[in-house]
C-alpha cells in the first residue's frame, strides 16, 4: 500500500449478515484517496455482504468512515448522498427504462445543471450506449448492461465507486475491456475505486492494494505485487 | 351500426371509472407488489366525506379536491403506519390488514354519516338534464354527463402519465417498480415513494368515488363494492404492473359491458339479460385473455431464478 | 433439566401428551352436548361449518401456495345442489353430500386449470371474480328453476338410531355431533394429506415451483388436484348450512363469506394443520361477541344499531392481531411454547456395519426426556 495517500474508506471491525446468519465476523480494510482495491474471495465468503453493508443496504456494526464521517446509521439515500456509488452484482439495471433514464435515475441525488453535460461525457466513453439511448435497457446484451451499470453508478458523481463481480457473466473479452475502463476512470479522473472479485489475475493487474476474505474476515492485505507474490493467495486464487 | 356507437360511448363513461380506480391499484401494485382491497371502500370514505364538506356549504367541486386531498394524507399515513410495519412481519400480513381495512372503512362510514345505509343524495358534477347531449349522426346522442365523466377521467390520466414519465418523482416511482434495490443503491429514498405511490392511490380512488356517486346522483356503504371488483378485474386485465394496461382494460371492460347488456335485449326483449350477467361475460373474457397472456395484455412477465 | 424440555417424538409421553389433549377436547365436546342450549349448540355447528371451510382453504394457500377468494362458491354451489336435490326430488341428504362434493371437485379442477398459468395477485382477483359471479348464478337459478325468492334448506332429520327426535333440541344436539365429525373427518384428511408424499410435494410446490417440478413433481397435476380436493372439501362446508340453515338465498355464500374464511385462516395461522380450526372459533366466537356486546355509540351521528359498531370493531381488531401474532394464533402459541418445550425427531440408528451385526439392534433410547 502506498502510505502517502490519505484513507477514503476505513472499516474497522465489521460485522453484518442477513437475519441470523451472520457473514461477516470483524472485517477491516482501507481504501485510500485515488487507488484501485480489489477483495478476492471465493463464493461465500462475504464479497458482496460487505458491498451491501458498506452502501447500507444491511444491518451492520462496527465503524465504517468515509472521508472522516460515520456512516454507519446512514440510510443508503445517504451513503449516495455522501459520494459513495455501487454497482451491484448482476448489474441492477432497471429493465424497464431505457438507457437514458437508467442514466438519469443515476443522477437522481444530483440536483439542476451538469447532468446534461454528464450524459454526454459517459455517452462518450460508452459510444454503444449512446446509440442505444431510447432502447429498453433489458435489451441490451450482458455486457452493454455492464456499462450501463456503472456509468449510472458514475452519473452520481461519486468519490468512491463499489464494483460488485463486474466480470460475471461476461466474456473474457469483454471483461478485458470492462477492466480497461475502470483503469482508466482511475488514471485519468482520480476515481476511487473498490472491486470484488473471482477473477484475481485481471483485477490484480489493475490494483494498487489487495484483500483477502475468507469466510466473514480479511485473511490477506498487500500491494498488488505483495499478494501476487504470497504462495497461499497464488494457489488460491491465481491458480500457479 | 348507430345502436352500436350509442352503447360504445355509454360504456365508455362507466369503463372510465373502473380504469381510474384499476389505475389506484396499479400505482400501488407496482411499488410494493401488494393489492389493496381496501381500495374501494377507501374510496368511499373519501367520497362520503366530499358529500360532508358540500353538505357544509362548499361547493361539489372544491369539496371533492379537499377531500382528494385528505385522502392523500390519509393514504400515506396508512402506508406509513400500517402496511409497511406488516409487510416486514409476513407475507400474508399485508393482504389481512387491507382486508381488516376493508371492513373497518365500510363500517366506518356507516358510523360517522348518518343515512350512508340507504343512501346520501349526492350533487351532479355535470349537466344532466334530459335534454343536455349532443346529437350525433344515426340518432346516436352523447350525454353532457358520460362526456363529463371521460373527460376528466382522460385528465387525470394525462396528469399521472406526465408525473410518471417526466418528473423526478415519476422517474423515481419507477425505478422503485422496476428495481427496488438498485433503486435504493441510486439514492431514491424507497420508503418515502411507497408513502406517495399509497397516497397518490387514494387520492385517485376519491375521484373515482366521486364520478360513481357523480352519475348515481348518490352514495351508500354498497356503492364502491361492484365498481371496486370490475376495476380490480380491468386491472388484472391489462396487467397488474401496467397505468396503460388499468386504462385500456378499463375501458374495454365498460364497453363489453355495455355492449353485453344492450345487444341481447335488442335482439330477444327487453329483459333477457340483465347488467350483472353482462359481468360474468366479461368474466369469462378476462379468464380467456389471462389464459394466453397470464399478466394481462400489457403487464410485464418477469424470468425468475431459481 | 433445562429449558425448553425436549420431547422425542411418537416417544411414550409424546403419545400420553396427545392422547390427554384429545379426551380434553373430546371432554368438552361431551360437556357442551350435555349442557349447551340449542342456540349455543347452533353457534358451535356454524364455527365447525366455517373451520371445515377454512381447513379446505388451508389445503390449498397454507400448503400449495395457491390463493382463492373463490371458495365461498364451492361452499355455495354444495350448499345449492344439497337444498335442491332433497327439496325437489327428495333426494337422500347423504346422497346428496356425495354428489355436492363431486361437482365441487370438478369446478375446483376446472378453476385450477387457469390457475396454472396465474400467479398470486392475478389468481387472487379471478377467484375473486369467480366468487362475485356466483350470486347471480343463484339468483338466475332461483328465479328459473326453483322460482321463489329463497331456497329452502334440508332441513336434516336425527337418523333413528341416533335415538334422537325431529323437535328443534335434538335437531341442534345432532347437528352439532354431526358438524363435529365432519371436521374431524376433514381435519383428518388434510392431515394425513399433508404428511404422505403428497403433502411434501404440495409443500414442495408452494416454495419453488421450478425446483419442485425438477424433483420429478407433476405440477400441472399436483396444483389441479389439490384445488379440487380443496374444493370439495369446502362442498362439506356448504353442505353442512344447507343443513343448519332454514332458507338460503343469493346472497349466502358472497364474496363476503370467502373473506370470513381467509380471515380464519390467517388468524388462526395458515400452514399449520390446526391454525384454521383454531382461528374459525376465534373469528366466530369473536364476531358472536361483538354482535352482542358493542356498544352503540350513539355519541356518532350514523349507527342505528350496534352492527356496525361491531363490524368497525372486528376490522380493527383483525389488523391489531396482525401485529402481535403475525403467523396466526397457533403460530403465536408455537413460537412462545418453543420456549418451554419442543418435539424432537427420534435420533437415527447408525447405519448397520458389515463387521457388527449387533449396531442396528441398539435401540433408540425411548421416551427420553432430556
Amino acid at each position: 500500500m502506498t502510505p502517502e495517500r490519505a484513507p477514503l474508506l476505513e472499516v474497522r471491525d465489521l460485522v453484518a449478515g442477513y437475519g441470523a446468519v451472520q457473514v461477516l465476523t470483524g472485517l477491516d480494510i482501507t481504501v485510500a484517496e485515488g487507488e484501485v482495491a480489489v477483495m478476492l474471495g471465493a463464493n461465500g465468503a462475504g464479497k458482496t455482504t460487505t458491498m451491501r453493508a458498506i452502501s447500507g443496504m444491511i444491518n451492520r456494526k462496527g465503524t465504517i468512515t468515509f472521508r472522516g464521517e460515520a456512516l454507519t446509521r446512514r440510510a443508503p439515500d445517504e451513503i449516495v448522498r455522501m459520494g459513495i456509488a455501487q454497482v451491484p452484482q448482476g448489474r441492477g439495471t432497471f429493465t424497464d427504462l431505457t438507457v437514458e433514464e437508467n442514466l438519469r435515475a443515476g443522477a437522481y441525488v444530483r440536483k439542476g445543471s451538469g447532468i446534461e453535460a454528464d450524459l454526454e461525457e459517459w455517452f462518450g466513453v460508452f459510444p454503444r450506449l449512446r446509440e442505444r439511448r431510447s432502447q429498453k435497457a433489458g435489451g441490451l446484451s450482458g455486457g452493454e448492461q455492464q456499462m450501463l451499470a456503472i456509468a449510472r453508478a458514475l452519473m452520481s458523481r461519486p468519490k468512491l465507486l463499489l464494483c460488485d463481480e463486474p466480470s460475471l457473466g461476461l466474456a473474457p473479452i469483454i471483461t478485458q475491456e470492462l477492466f480497461d475502463v475502470l483503469k482508466r476512470l482511475n488514471t485519468e479522473q482520480g476515481l476511487s475505486i473498490l472491486i470484488v472479485e473471482q477473477n484475481a489475475n485481471l483485477a490484480l493487474r489493475i490494483a494498487h492494494s489487495v484483500f483477502v476474505l475468507e469466510t466473514g474476515s480479511i485473511v490477506a492485505s498487500g500491494t498488488a505485487q505483495e499478494i501476487s507474490n504470497n504462495d497461499a493467495v497464488r494457489t488460491a486464487y491465481l491458480g500457479y | 351500426m348507430g345502436h352500436l356507437l350509442q352503447y360504445i360511448l355509454n360504456g365508455l363513461a362507466r369503463g372510465s371509472i373502473y380504469s381510474l380506480i384499476a389505475l389506484g391499484l396499479v400505482v400501488i401494485y407496482r411499488g410494493t407488489g401488494h393489492l389493496n382491497f381496501a381500495q374501494g371502500e377507501m374510496a368511499l370514505f373519501a367520497t362520503f366525506g366530499a358529500w360532508w364538506i358540500n353538505d357544509h356549504g362548499f361547493p361539489l367541486w372544491i369539496s371533492i379536491l379537499l377531500a382528494a386531498l385528505g385522502a392523500f394524507v390519509g393514504g400515506g399515513l396508512i402506508e406509513y403506519s400500517l402496511i409497511r410495519p406488516a409487510a416486514k412481519k409476513s407475507p400474508f400480513a399485508v393482504v389481512v390488514i387491507t382486508i381488516g381495512l376493508f371492513q373497518a372503512f365500510n363500517s366506518l362510514s356507516g358510523l360517522l354519516f348518518k343515512g350512508a345505509a340507504t343512501g346520501l343524495p349526492f350533487g351532479t358534477l355535470f349537466p344532466d338534464a334530459p335534454s343536455d347531449f349532443f346529437r350525433l349522426p344515426g340518432g346516436v346522442i352523447w350525454r353532457y354527463e358520460n362526456i363529463g365523466v371521460l373527460v376528466t377521467v382522460v385528465i387525470i390520466t394525462v396528469l399521472l402519465f406526465v408525473l410518471f414519465q417526466k418528473t423526478k418523482i415519476g422517474l423515481a416511482m419507477r425505478m422503485v417498480a422496476n428495481n427496488a434495490d438498485s433503486a435504493k443503491l441510486a439514492g431514491v429514498p424507497t420508503n418515502k415513494v411507497l408513502m406517495l405511490s399509497w397516497a397518490l392511490s387514494a387520492a385517485i380512488g376519491t375521484i373515482g368515488g366521486c364520478l360513481v356517486a357523480g352519475i348515481n346522483a348518490n352514495v351508500s356503504l354498497g356503492t364502491m363494492f361492484g365498481v371496486f371488483l370490475l376495476a380490480s378485474a380491468a386491472a388484472t386485465l391489462g396487467g397488474l404492473d401496467s397505468p396503460i394496461g388499468a386504462v385500456v382494460g378499463g375501458l374495454s371492460l365498460g364497453v363489453v359491458e355495455s355492449l353485453v347488456t344492450n345487444y341481447p335485449n335488442d335482439w330477444w326483449g327487453s329483459t333477457y339479460i340483465g347488467a350483472d350477467t353482462a359481468i360474468a361475460v366479461a368474466f369469462v373474457i378476462i379468464l380467456v385473455v389471462l389464459l394466453v397472456k397470464p399478466s394481462g395484455l400489457f403487464g410485464s412477465t418477469r424470468v425468475e431464478r431459481v | 433439566m433445562t429449558m425448553p424440555i425436549k420431547i422425542r417424538e411418537s416417544s411414550p409421553l409424546h403419545w400420553a401428551l396427545r392422547v390427554v389433549g384429545v379426551s380434553a377436547l373430546a371432554a368438552i365436546a361431551v360437556y357442551f352436548a350435555s349442557n349447551a342450549a340449542p342456540s349455543t349448540l347452533g353457534k358451535i355447528t356454524e364455527a365447525c361449518t366455517l373451520a371445515i371451510a377454512a381447513v379446505s382453504l388451508n389445503l390449498l394457500l397454507g400448503f400449495n401456495g395457491q390463493i382463492s377468494l373463490g371458495h365461498s362458491t364451492f361452499a355455495g354451489l354444495a350448499a345449492f345442489t344439497a337444498g335442491y336435490s332433497v327439496n325437489a326430488w327428495h333426494w337422500n341428504p347423504w346422497v346428496s353430500l356425495g354428489v355436492a362434493c363431486v361437482l365441487c371437485f370438478a369446478l375446483g379442477l376446472l378453476l385450477g386449470l387457469p390457475a396454472l398459468r396465474l400467479k398470486g395477485p392475478y389468481l387472487a382477483l379471478v377467484t375473486l371474480a369467480v366468487a362475485f359471479v356466483w350470486p347471480t348464478v343463484a339468483r338466475k337459478f332461483l328465479q328459473q328453476t326453483v322460482k321463489a325468492s329463497t331456497l329452502k334448506g334440508m332441513r336434516l332429520r336425527p337418523p333413528t338410531w341416533t335415538g334422537l327426535a325431529n323437535n328443534r333440541v335434538d335437531r341442534a344436539l345432532f347437528l352439532f355431533w354431526l358438524s363435529l365429525v365432519l371436521l374431524v373427518i376433514t381435519y383428518a384428511i388434510v392431515r394425513n394429506l399433508r404428511k404422505s408424499r403428497i403433502g411434501r410435494s404440495l409443500v414442495a410446490v408452494r416454495d419453488n415451483e421450478t425446483a419442485a417440478a425438477v424433483m420429478g413433481v407433476n405440477l400441472p397435476f399436483t396444483k389441479t388436484v389439490t384445488f379440487g380436493i380443496s374444493a370439495a372439501l369446502a362442498g362439506v362446508a356448504g353442505w353442512l348450512a344447507a343443513a343448519q340453515l332454514a332458507t338460503l338465498d343469493e346472497n349466502s355464500f358472497s364474496i363476503l363469506t370467502s373473506i370470513k374464511y381467509l380471515l380464519a385462516l390467517f388468524l388462526g395461522g395458515a400452514a399449520t394443520l390446526a391454525g384454521p380450526v383454531v382461528g374459525a372459533f376465534t373469528y366466530f366466537f369473536a364476531d358472536d361477541l361483538l354482535k352482542t356486546n358493542a356498544p352503540k355509540w350513539d355519541f356518532l351521528p350514523g349507527p342505528l344499531s350496534k352492527g356496525p359498531v361491531a363490524s368497525f370493531l372486528l376490522g380493527v381488531l383483525v389488523i391489531v392481531f396482525v401485529f402481535i401474532a403475525p403467523l396466526g394464533l397457533v403460530g403465536f402459541v408455537k413460537a412462545q411454547g418453543r420456549k418451554l418445550a419442543v418435539v424432537v425427531p427420534p435420533p437415527l440408528r447408525p447405519a448397520p456395519k458389515a463387521s457388527d451385526p449387533t449396531a442396528h439392534a441398539s435401540p433408540a433410547p425411548a421416551g427420553e426426556v432430556e
